[in-house]
Order: structure tokens, then sequence, then C-alpha cells
């Protein structure tokens, strides 16, 4: 399973690399903006995504979208801290797998990757 | 500007809420409350670090947390576990977490409550303006014994 860490916080790109080390995972990129990430799938064609919603420039809505169409099969989860319901269900609409809301533990990925990779129908945590 | 018991109550304890949560949540030590207030803008109250968060919408102003280095530190070490973080690191943390606890208050106030990526600095930087049409709430924390303050300013 090859994955792609997209979030404009170093630090939380690092939570959940760490976090995620007992997955047979193999980490294939990070990017810090929407249109790192679009070039990152375009060159690798990640089969996982964790992407934020709120970062500079193309917002992880606008990132999905783009994902969506250039590689449809990703399983996309959405991280944020936008914690309205509205936000998630678009992002379900549009395509994500998953919707995880910041503050996000290590025992919430682990629950959110179990599922994600088991299961293909769209869940909210 | 003048600000009801019950608007000052709501804006403090939806802000309450995700500080805790945010403490509560990631770190299992509870986050300190002291009595919240209402400031003029003139002095802002600034520690070493400050994430701040622009607010637009159908609500206008801005909400920041600013603390001294070592709450960060201490953040950063339990989260992934490096002991000496860079400066960045430390700007980095302070955004993310003023990131979040802002946008959890959209579970209550809904998708129109609309925010900016951070804005992180350190000290007071020459250039911040604060506008002088917002109500200014000032709410005192302390997470495991490091002082902090959430403030919002909101038109």
């Amino acid at each position: 399973m090859r994955l792609l860490i997209v979030d404009d916080s170093s630090i939380m790109r690092r939570i959940i690399e760490k976090n995620l080390k007992d997955y047979d995972i193999e980490i294939i990129g990070m990017a810090a903006d929407g249109d790192e990430a679009v070039k990152l799938v375009k060159g690798e064609m990640p089969d996982v995504i964790t992407l934020d919603i709120t970062m500079p420039g193309m917002d992880g809505l606008a990132c999905l979208d783009q994902i969506m169409a250039i590689h449809p099969a990703a399983k996309v989860m959405i991280i944020t801290a936008l914690s309205d319901k509205l936000t998630g269900l678009r992002a379900l609409d549009k395509g994500a797998r998953g919707f995880l809301y910041k503050p996000v533990n290590a025992k919430d990925l682990a629950n959110a990757f179990d599922r994600l990779l088991k299961r293909n129908k769209p869940t909210i945590e | 500007m003048k600000t009801s018991k019950a608007e000052f109550d709501a804006t403090c304890n939806l802000f309450i809420n995700s500080v805790n949560n945010y403490f509560r949540h990631l770190t299992e030590i509870d986050s300190e409350l002291n009595v919240p207030y209402l400031k003029e803008s003139e002095g802002l109250l600034l520690k070493d670090y400050t994430g701040m968060i622009g607010i637009s919408g159908n609500r206008k102003g801005f909400v920041y947390i600013s603390s001294n280095r070592e709450m960060y530190e201490d953040l950063i070490k339990i989260f992934i576990g490096i002991d000496e973080p860079s400066e960045e690191d430390i700007l980095d943390m302070a955004g993310e977490i003023s990131n979040v606890v802002a946008g959890n208050v959209r579970a209550n106030l809904g998708a129109n409550f609309m925010i900016s990526v951070p804005l992180v600095f350190k000290g007071m930087p020459d250039q911040l303006k604060i506008p002088d049409d917002v109500t200014i709430y000032v709410i005192p924390i302390n997470w495991n014994n490091h002082e902090a303050f959430v403030v919002i300013g909101l038109q």
C-alpha cells in the first residue's frame, strides 16, 4: 500500500507518519499544499492519501476534485479541523472514503485506517 | 463594543470546550482555565510564539493562541518524540493548535464560520494591526504548568 500525506503542518505530517509505522504502508511522499499534492498524485498514483482541507493555495476540497479526476481509485481520507458535518458530507460526496476530525491521536488514526483499508464504503469518524 | 453576558458566555464556552478537548484528547493532561474577560484592543496579550487564524463568513475577526516556547516543546515531544525542535517546528505547532481550536468550533457555528490558514509569528510583529471594531475575549489557560492565552476578536 502506497501512501501520500497532505497537510500544511509539518508536525501533523510527522504525526501521521509516526502513527502508521505498524502498517504495511510505504510513504511515497508528503505535500504541504494542494498543488504539490496533485503533482505527486500524477507522478506516483498512490493507493491511499490523507488530505487536510485548510491549506494555502488550493485547499483540500479543490485538491480532492483534481485527485478524483486523475486517480479515482485512490482511497482518500480527509483529516481536518473543520468539524462541521456539511464539510464532511461535501468531501464524501466528492469521493473521499473516510473523514477524520482533528485533534487526531494514535488510536483515532489506527481505527480510521483499519476501516479505510478493509472497507470501500465512505465513513465519517 | 458592548457585549451581552449571554453572548460573552456562549463565545467563551465554545472556545473553552475546543481548547479543553484539544489538550485532553491529545495529551491526557487537562488544561486549567482562568476566568475569561473582555479586553480593549490596545496592548494585546502575546507570549513568545503565536498562531493566529483569520475568521470570515458570517462572523469576522480572528482567534489566536499564544504561549512560550516550552509549551510547544512539550507538545512536540508528546506528539513526535523530538527533544529539541527547530524554530520552524515551534511555529508550526503554534499554527496547528490555533487551526484545530478554531476549526473545531464549526461543529457548533457551522460551515459559514470560515477560517484562514494560520499566521504564525514570534514576539510582536510591527505590522500586526488589530481592528478596533471587534470585541476581544481573553481566555487565560494553563496546561502542564505552561501559561497560554486564547484570544478571540469578533465583530
